[in-house]
């Protein structure tokens, strides 16, 4: 009965996998070029991207492509998936931070060859913002976003305290922080904090980057092959504001960048670091806001970047390549570029769009006029997860009353183990 | 029996009104105070929907809106093909359900009661296959899928939960507990053992079969990682794979809108229990020995 | 046959030969029944289930990504179990998980199931569908309220608490509240599944064996340690295991209420499944950490059958 059963099992599971014929539909010689795009920009900037791809289909007969838009978790959860069963997108956005891993696995199409073409239009593209599409060398993807974090503050708040123009030192940061930070009813516990810091999770995982560099600091060398945190700059970094956290008080602790976001809204702070969709929800609360650069550090005014990329995937036949990269053109037109970062919402990716361009969406050009540097976030580093993780237990455990030189250390050797 | 009935419904009912009633009153100021801390949570889900955007996050919060508002069930409608969303789920947890009941059921009759070499050996390979997360096998299964042709088909989505290895077992132990006499005293009588199931097994384990259907359905309408992988079509998705498409300005979850969803999806089972879960009293008397 | 045979066929018991069970007539109607009644379950356990969990097995000896060729690697990904400190600190928080969760999660159930169950209780059937809820709750959205009760700064317990003096704190942060806390929302969530078993299994027992043990002058804890509790012990033995699968995998819940933090204390097995396959695109690792999850279990629910099916008819005999 037992060898019974198994063959009945058996028979079922192989006949059920031979029934199925794998065959990817492959493209004829010339023929029309179908090609799906999996991206993640849900609210308006959808529309204005699902536009620019109209209007590319409309502008020439061999290729069409179609949209789908998905969140940018799910992008990241359903791809692996779709893709492993041929079933995937052909051109696809994602959060920069995921590029290196799927370029590394070649689940992307290297660009390498398509960069050094003029037609590509990336000649004009800024430098920074391909250096996060890059790995070990060649680019994987073409940026569609590239915002340095920013500080969005409370100009109510700021006006009840007096306080007239925006810090542009990391002193005049904290002290106006301080004069923020309210604790009405003497219980120890600030019912409204002047700059809210989060440790852990943050926005873009690049407040703690960006504070680090403001200090002459870096997490990991340029090529991304060595650990740098353990330094006496960052440590000094992590003094200072630790001690502005916890003695002072501007901010709670263990809060992640989400939670941030909702202290903001709820009117509990009075600044926060974060992405450029802060000011379309600081709206929808109905909070009077500010755009401001993040101050300048002892060493830099430095801010990590939030990066969003355009990649091909390998389930492309050369052909859908071509046509992919067709529309990788299209869409680094300086006509097109501007008018998707006046749809987006981000700066424009092109060199030679000014603030001047842009002054169509005050937003754009508030962002694209910020003073200061805007640096990749671990541009290439395939193991970035694992960086992180060591980052965030360095900076929550310090807020929480932790030894900085002991941290440091500790997160030092996870980063060299991760970055291998 | 009837003889013995008369004189122990009495002694019962003595028995019961000896009881002081203090106890049975505390027993049931504790179910009170238990179910109204459970319901906290609940109570936030259902309360939010009707909150507008700008109180769900503010501070001081509150359990209850100052302003109640319908905006969030007309957004949902608006945001989503929601509609379709609920056909889909009900398509879904309802198919599988259905599926798995009978398929289920059989299995774990021929487990139970019908003797058979390897069947112990069965009966541990699928309670083994419990213990394998789903998201080892996810990707296997969606290749396979994938080669069958029915991505994005309701015979995909269905098919791998068709029949599953924790409604067999449960249905198992449920049929090994029913007393033999029943089926036995049937089998000498000559009854073949489809007849034993379909007459004597299955009206006696309507409990069980509500439970495991009840089970079945919450579990799959609620399942998120596989309509999510499994449905790039956004009209074939369900109400869960759906919700996680809301997004409002900056990514940033629309709370309240979000919770008009939930509420809408939690309604149809809150009321498939209510409506079973009467069963369950009625089917004391019917189960056990007369 | 004997006359008293002829006339007393209901009151026929036959001999036990098999364990209980009956055999069946003739040796192909036999087989054919049986193969009839396994049929479709095998079908699409065989094909859906089986065949993914062999395909896993295999691809845990290969480093394979979901793209590109996978080669052979031998037990190089097991080996990495067994040695990457992080792993080994998800299998200890996956162990404290489970201890935590388990008989909590059980006790609960069973004394809200017998609490249900009693005659004298008033509007059974509001109770029992109101502490069903939860479990009918999607998880995203269950989250969702208990962050909005939990947080820090604009939690509605906090902000209760406060009123009262008592600070909550950061719970989900702490590394050492954060795991009970999960643990709690966990019960929270899934009690309502095993209570329902649970109420399922009593109302299963006789209530001539009640009336019985009351005749015999036993009180109620009395009827429940010689009547209630080993009746239940099929029921029990089923959600024991079912309760500790479902605490060793745990993932969802953990996955959005903390993200395994705070420094990766909540981070359990299935999360880091979770991780090498879909976020490091490591799937053979991925696959090699689900079966050495798979054979703890098994293992484990070999020993509790062992240590706890003794007792009452019938477990798996």
């Amino acid at each position: 009965m037992k060898k019974h059963i198994a063959v009945v099992a058996l028979a079922a599971a192989v006949a059920v996998t031979l029934a199925g014929c794998a065959g990817s539909p492959g493209s004829s010689a010339n023929a029309h070029v179908d090609l799906t795009f999996w991206h993640g920009y849900t609210e308006a900037d959808g529309k204005v991207l699902d536009q620019i791809v109209k209007d590319f289909n409309a502008s020439q007969s061999k290729v069409t492509i179609t949209t789908q838009t998905k969140t940018w978790a799910v992008i990241d959860d359903t791809m692996l998936p779709a893709l492993s069963a041929g079933k995937g997108p052909d051109i696809v956005a994602m959060t920069s931070d995921r590029l290196p891993v799927y370029a590394e696995k070649k689940a992307l199409v290297d660009l390498g060859d398509f960069y050094a073409k003029d037609s590509s239009n990336t000649a004009a593209l800024k430098e920074q913002a391909v250096a996060m599409e890059t790995v070990q060398g060649t680019e994987y993807g073409v940026p569609s976003g590239f915002v340095p974090l920013s500080v969005i503050y409370n100009k109510k708040l700021f006006a009840d305290a007096g306080i007239s123009s925006f810090p542009t030192t990391w002193d005049e940061w904290v002290a106006d922080a301080k004069k923020l930070t309210k604790d009405t009813n003497g219980d120890g516990t600030p019912e409204q904090y002047g700059l809210v810091l989060p440790d852990h999770q943050t926005v873009g995982n690049g407040i703690w980057p960006s504070l680090f560099a403001g200090n002459g600091g870096s997490i990991t060398n340029a090529a991304g092959t060595k650990s740098t945190i353990d330094s006496a700059a960052n440590e000094a970094t992590l003094e200072y504001w630790s001690k502005a956290v916890r003695d002072d008080k501007i901010s709670p602790t263990g809060v992640d960048g989400i939670a941030a976001d909702k202290l903001f809204t709820a009117g509990k702070t009075a600044m926060e670091i974060g992405g450029p969709w802060m000011a379309g929800v600081a709206k929808a609360s109905g909070i009077d806001y500010g755009i401001a650069a993040i101050p300048a550090g002892p060493k830099a005014q430095v801010a990590s970047a939030i990066g969003i990329s355009l990649g091909v995937t390998a389930q492309t036949d050369d052909q859908q390549r071509a046509a992919a990269e067709q529309f990788l053109s299209y869409f680094n037109e300086k006509s097109v570029a501007t008018k998707w970062a006046l749809g987006s919402g981000w700066p424009p990716l092109r060199t030679d769009v000014s603030a001047a361009d842009v002054d169509a969406n005050p937003t754009v050009a508030t962002l694209t006029g910020l003073p200061g540097k805007t640096v990749p976030l671990l541009p290439g580093v395939v193991d970035s997860g694992d960086v992180l993780t060591a980052i965030d237990t360095a900076t929550q455990k310090s807020l929480a009353g932790g030894d900085p030189a002991a941290l440091l250390a500790t997160a030092g050797s996870s980063i060299q183990s991760a970055l291998r | 029996m009837t003889a013995l009935a008369r004189p122990v419904a009495a002694a019962r009912s003595r028995t019961a009104a000896r009881r002081p009633p203090s106890s049975r009153w505390i027993g049931f100021v504790a179910v009170l105070v238990v179910t109204a801390a459970v319901l906290l949570p609940v109570a936030i889900i259902v309360l939010t929907a009707f909150k507008p955007a700008s109180e769900v996050n503010a501070y001081p919060p509150t359990l209850f809106p100052h302003t109640w508002t319908l905006d969030n069930f007309r957004a949902i409608f608006t945001q989503l093909p929601f509609a379709r969303l609920i056909l889909n789920s009900f398509a879904f947890a309802g198919g599988v359900t259905a599926f798995a009941l009978a398929f289920d059921a059989l299995a774990a009759y021929a487990l139970a009661r019908l003797d058979f070499r390897g069947s112990k050996v069965l009966l541990i390979v699928i309670i083994a296959s419990l213990m394998i997360p789903f998201q080892a096998t996810l990707i296997p299964i969606y290749q396979l899928v994938s080669d069958l042709g029915w991505v994005n088909t309701f015979a995909g989505l269905i098919a791998p939960r068709a029949a599953d290895a924790f409604g067999i077992f449960f249905l198992r132990q449920f049929f090994v507990s029913l007393p033999r006499d029943l089926d036995n005293a049937a089998r000498i009588d000559g009854a073949s053992e489809w007849r034993i199931f379909r007459s004597i097994i299955l009206p006696n384990a309507v409990p069980a079969l509500l439970t495991l259907g009840i089970f079945t359905f919450v579990n799959n309408w609620n399942d998120l990682l596989w309509p999510l992988v499994f449905t790039t079509d956004q009209d074939m998705g369900t109400i869960t794979s759906g919700l996680t498409l809301l997004t409002g300005p900056g990514g940033i979850i629309p709370q309240g809108v979000m919770m008009a969803g939930a509420l809408i999806a939690v309604l149809p089972l809150a009321v498939m229990f209510l409506l079973v879960q009467r069963r369950f009293i009625e089917s004391v008397a019917s189960t056990g020995l007369k | 046959m004997t006359t008293q045979q002829l006339g007393r066929r209901r009151r026929y018991r036959p001999p036990t030969p098999l364990g209980g069970r009956t055999p069946l007539g003739g040796s192909f109607r036999r087989r054919a029944t049986v193969v009839g009644f396994l049929a479709p379950a095998i079908v699409i356990l065989g094909a859906f289930v089986l065949w993914p969990m062999l395909s896993a097995l295999r691809l845990s000896f290969t480093d394979a990504s979901g793209f590109g060729r996978p080669s052979f690697v031998g037990l190089a990904n097991y080996v990495r179990v067994f040695s990457d400190p992080d792993v080994l600190r998800s299998i200890g928080n996956t162990a404290l998980y489970a201890v935590l969760f388990t008989p909590v999660a059980i006790a609960v159930a069973l004394v809200l199931a017998l609490a249900l169950n009693h005659p004298a209780l008033p509007f059974r059937g509001f109770f029992r569908s109101a502490l069903f809820l939860p479990f009918i709750v999607s998880l995203a959205v269950a989250a969702f309220a208990w962050s909005y009760l939990l947080d820090p700064q604009i939690g509605l317990l906090n902000h209760w608490l406060q009123v009262v003096g008592i600070r909550l704190g950061n719970v989900l942060q702490d590394p050492t509240l954060a795991m009970p806390t999960v643990v709690l929302v966990a019960v929270w969530k899934s009690f309502g599944f095993y209570m329902v078993i649970f109420l399922a299994g009593l109302q299963e027992i006789p209530t001539s064996l009640y009336e019985a043990a009351q005749l015999d002058g036993a009180n109620g804890r009395q009827r429940f340690a010689n009547v209630t509790f080993p009746m239940l012990s099929n029921t029990m033995a089923f959600v024991v295991i079912v309760a500790l699968i479902a605490a060793l995998q745990a993932f969802d819940q953990i996955y959005v209420l903390t993200g395994g933090g705070p420094y990766r204390s909540t981070e359990t097995i299935v999360m880091q499944v979770y991780q090498s396959g879909f976020k490091d695109l490591d799937l053979g690792f991925a696959s090699a950490l689900a079966y050495v999850l798979l054979i703890a279990t098994l293992l484990l629910s070999l020993v509790q059958f062992l240590f706890f099916g003794k007792r009452g008819e019938d477990t798996t005999s």
